[in-house]
């Protein structure tokens, strides 16, 4: 038996690229599929302040995104952008996601863009959407966890609202029209 | 030396001259006869007065006739003439005088009488004038020309006036039977009877040459005579075909006419007939073509008349072929012959176009025309131009324009469905009852095999294409490229109609589907098949239900996917009437495990018996209106505003109509602004007697099913979702990049153009800008 699982083993191990190539071309189709239906969900929900939609009509798995942040924080009337890129096997995995705009926040690094946010990590579950993705960045905004900061600074300062709001504007870019691609 | 010659010359000369005066005569005797010929014949000859009875002698005509034949022998004739011409220009002064005199006349009259008058003087003196025939036809064409280019010069230009109105009285003048003193020449002796009333004036008219002179005048004179009877008698007139009558008419009182002015010298019939073969033709074609033109200047109206006007058209048909010469022979035999069809076409047909696409444009294609009419015309317009035209060029070019319309405008498909399914209501339907039931026709490709091949008629255009489908509804069907379009509003209005039976008895639109079935295809209509099955089913199922447990509630079933979006602003009844839908719905369920009810509220009406304090109303009313009333019973005064926050999801206009309706019907009152109150004792209304208990059909016709406008608003809504999306994420972006993006947004299958129009709209609206045709949101 040994013998047989080890003589079938490389041949398995030398079969898993083209299969999972395949496996991602079948399943490329039902991606797709739940991606349309993201956008049409997110499209025709209208929570104010989030929006996201495919960068080209090529690509379906390279998203753009607008988050303004929520009234009554200091991020309030600022708008940020977003990339979200979706991995073949989404939904098992989750979009990586970074800010475009940059971002004056404790979880998010300010130079690379990159965010500290569970459910975009370990705590991530295919019931997750992009809207419920869009949402939690939009609260994150408000509410930061300072526990785990990649901003130290931002970290350091959030209690201050005046100190942390002359920060945030010093590094806020506010979008251009014309930033398509 | 020359001068010798030269007198020799003269001399010899002179010899022969008087050689030829003298004859052979001895001594000058020969010259003397001469010179006394010379002195008889001019003074014969000369133009005289004839209004001075003086001058006027009388020759002994054995001399005179002695006198000519001398100057004959001594060849003067030639200077004889010469002399009389001159003689006669001299004498002009009294012709000249008297055509003024006459015309002056005329001119204050306007009687063509001295026309006539004058004509017959002018002949009086051309007779007076006349050298004797003796003289030799040279010499009396040589006076005649004379004469004539004279009184043609001296005629001023009322005299063609003059002329013309006295040509157009010889019509009549052909039919009296004697005639009026003024068409006879005063000097005619009472014995002589001329054979005909005009005939005397036709051959005064010779004699002067007028007849030439004037022969398009004469012709245009009878066109005109021909055009007026035609406008006459056929303008208008619709019901009976005009055209034998009109050739009746011309063989009748033309022909005879023409006999005088063009065939005066025939001896017999059978020369008439060739004499007037041209002219007659040319006549005869003026009568049809007059008539063609004035049939085209009515055609919009006679199709408008169509089926009565059907022989106005089959005038037009014969009349606009032009009738063969043999054709006009029998006519001058007076034999009326079957009118033969057109060996040649009158080159109407692109006039016909013209005129009625003009007429269209005027008078059909424009906003406030009704779609049902304008359908109603196109269908009576093919109708009648494939009389005219059996191939259908005609109708191809007339068609294009209002084809073309009927696609912008949006109810034209429901107005070809309604009459497809022969909506009762209106009356006259679209197809013709006797036009037998026939699948589309499609367009087919040119069979090469045919043997009967013929080529497309000469005037047709490069699109035109013979084999078109040729059925009515196929061609109203054609107007669109596809035909889903029609089986799509043809669901929406069965679902209307099926909605609106209220007696269970669908055999009329089971009859509708069975039609078309043959006319679009089984497949096409296999989802109002299931729409039908559920109007039956529900009843099957409805007794079963009742069977387990009587309920006041008969719902209609309805399979969601097989019909049209309906209306969805449902709302959940109140009170009892929840619970009845609930324990309907449970007993449902126990029927049809695997099925679920949803209920669609604001569907359907309700009897109702209200018990009040003191009366009783029956009322058949919608629902909404039935649970106001329900939640009255609960409390007896409620604010619009608690009735809405009770409702909900019920707009408020709605709610104040249906309180309306109780407040009519006297069971509410407004007590004060948007605060009503039951009133459980009649209030004593000005009309004092109101029956306690009465039945008022309050049964307004709702329209169950969205559009299909609707329904493609309610897609461009969320196209606009997605567009908006996009604008959001990626900035400002060119027309194109959007119509590509939109291919995300499901079922997107909008053209470029269509999508320019929709942005164009929205930047009207303020939604968006544009700028160097990048399109961005308006913040």
């Amino acid at each position: 038996m040994d013998q047989i699982m080890s003589s079938l083993a490389p041949r398995g191990g030398v079969s898993t690229k083209p299969a999972t190539g395949g496996a991602a071309g079948e399943s490329g189709g039902s991606v797709t599929k739940r991606l349309s239906n993201e956008l049409m969900t997110l499209m025709m929900s209208s929570s104010p302040g989030i929006s996201a939609f495919p960068r080209s009509d090529s690509n379906l798995f390279d998203w753009v995104g607008t988050i303004e942040g929520p009234a009554g924080t200091v991020y309030a009337g600022l708008k940020f952008k977003i990339s979200i890129v979706f991995p073949p096997n989404y939904p098992m995995s989750p979009p990586a996601i970074k800010f475009d705009s940059p971002c004056y926040h404790p979880n998010v690094d300010i130079n690379g863009g990159g965010i500290c946010l569970d459910i975009l990590q370990d705590k991530w579950s295919a019931v997750y959407s992009v809207q419920t993705i869009l949402l939690s960045l939009q609260s994150l905004l408000g509410e930061p966890n300072n526990a785990s900061p990649l901003n130290p600074d931002a970290a350091a300062i959030w209690d201050n609202a005046e100190q942390f709001k002359v920060q945030l504007m010093k590094h806020y870019r506010p979008i251009a029209d014309d930033v398509t691609e | 030396m020359a001068t010798d010659a030269l007198r020799l010359h003269t001399a010899a000369k002179w010899q022969r001259a008087f050689e030829r005066l003298n004859g052979a005569q001895p001594g000058i005797q020969g010259l003397l006869s001469f010179s006394e010929a010379w002195k008889v014949a001019s003074d014969f000859l000369h133009p005289r007065d004839i209004n001075d009875p003086g001058s006027i002698k009388t020759h002994d005509m054995q001399q005179v006739r002695a006198a000519f034949d001398l100057i004959g022998k001594a060849k003067m004739l030639s200077m004889l003439l010469e002399n009389f011409l001159d003689d006669m220009r001299k004498q002009q002064y009294l012709v000249e005088r008297e055509v003024r005199q006459y015309l002056e006349e005329y001119e204050t009259t306007n009687q063509v009488d001295s026309v006539m008058q004058l004509i017959f003087r002018l002949v009086a003196w051309y007779n007076a004038w006349k050298p004797i025939a003796e003289l030799g036809p040279t010499i009396l064409s040589a006076y005649t020309l004379a004469f004539q280019t004279h009184i043609f010069s001296i005629f001023p230009p009322s005299f063609s006036r003059g002329f013309k109105e006295l040509i157009a009285s010889t019509f009549d003048l052909v039919n009296t039977s004697c005639p009026p003193p003024w068409a006879i020449p005063r000097d005619l002796p009472p014995t002589e009877q001329p054979p005909r009333p005009d005939y005397m004036l036709w051959t005064a008219c010779e004699t002067l040459g007028l007849l030439d002179r004037y022969e398009s005048l004469i012709s245009s004179v009878c066109y005109e005579h021909i055009e007026a009877h035609v406008y006459e008698t056929c303008a208008k007139k619709w019901d009976e075909p005009m055209l034998p009558k009109l050739r009746e008419w011309m063989t009748e009182e033309i022909v005879p006419w023409m006999i005088m002015p063009y065939a005066r010298g025939a001896r017999n019939a059978e020369e008439a007939r060739t004499m007037l073969q041209g002219v007659g033709s040319r006549f005869d074609y003026h009568a049809c073509k007059t008539l063609c033109d004035l049939r085209i200047q009515e055609i919009f109206d006679i199709i408008i008349d169509y089926p009565d006007s059907q022989s106005a058209l089959q005038d037009l048909k014969v009349a606009s072929s032009r009738p063969g010469l043999e054709d006009f022979g029998m006519m001058v035999n007076r034999v009326r012959g079957r009118l033969q069809e057109c060996l040649q076409r009158v080159d109407q047909r692109s006039q016909l176009v013209v005129t009625l696409r003009k007429a269209n444009k005027k008078r059909l294609l424009h906003p406030g025309a009704d779609t049902k009419d304008i359908l109603t015309q196109y269908v009576s317009i093919i109708r009648c131009l494939r009389i005219i035209d059996p191939p259908g060029v005609l109708l191809y070019k007339v068609a294009d324009p209002i084809r073309k319309y009927l696609r912008e405008r949006p109810d034209t498909i429901r107005c070809i469905v309604a009459s497809l399914v022969g909506d009762g209501e209106s009356g006259d339907s679209l197809v013709d009852e006797n036009e037998p039931i026939q699948p589309l026709q499609q367009m087919q490709a040119d069979d090469y095999n045919d043997p009967n091949w013929e080529p497309e008629p000469i005037d047709a255009g490069p699109d035109f294409r013979t084999n078109k489908p040729s059925d009515v509804i196929s061609t109203l069907v054609s107007i669109y490229d596809s035909k889903d379009l029609f089986v799509k509003e043809l669901q929406v209005l069965l679902t209307q109609r099926l909605l609106a039976v209220k007696d269970g008895n669908y055999e009329r639109e089971r009859r509708n589907i069975e039609i078309l079935k043959i006319r679009f295809g089984e497949a096409a209509l296999q989802v109002c098949e299931v729409m039908l099955r559920d109007m039956t089913d529900s009843r099957r199922i409805d007794q079963h239900v009742q069977a387990q447990k009587p309920m006041p509630l008969h719902p209609t079933i309805i399979s969601r996917h097989f019909w049209p979006p309906l209306q969805t602003n449902s709302f959940t009844m109140p009170g009892q009437f929840r619970e009845i839908q609930e324990s309907y719905a449970r007993e449902f369920h126990l029927f049809k495990p695997d099925k679920r009810l949803h209920w669609l509220s604001h569907l359907g009406t309700i009897k109702l018996d209200i018990e009040l304090q003191d009366r009783t109303i029956t009322a058949e009313v919608p629902p909404l209106e039935a649970s106001i009333v329900e939640l009255f019973s609960q409390k007896d005064t409620w604010t619009v505003d608690e009735l809405v926050a009770e409702l909900k999801s019920v707009e408020k206009t709605a709610i104040l109509k249906s309180l309306t309706t109780w407040i009519d019907l006297g069971v509410l009152k407004e007590e004060a602004e948007s605060r009503y109150k039951l009133l459980e004792i009649a209030e004593a209304t000005p009309s004092g007697s109101k029956a306690p208990t009465r039945s008022v059909p309050v049964v307004e016709e709702p329209t169950p099913a969205l559009t299909i406008q609707q329904q493609q608003a309610e897609q461009m809504r969320v196209y606009w979702k997605f567009i908006e999306g996009m604008l959001t994420n990626l900035g400002s972006l060119p027309l194109a990049r959007i119509q590509t993006m939109l291919k995300f947004a499901p079922g997107y299958d909008r053209t470029i153009e269509q999508l320019a129009e929709f942005m164009e709209a929205a930047r009207r609206e303020g939604l968006v800008m544009v700028k160097d045709g990048m399109w961005k949101l308006c913040r």
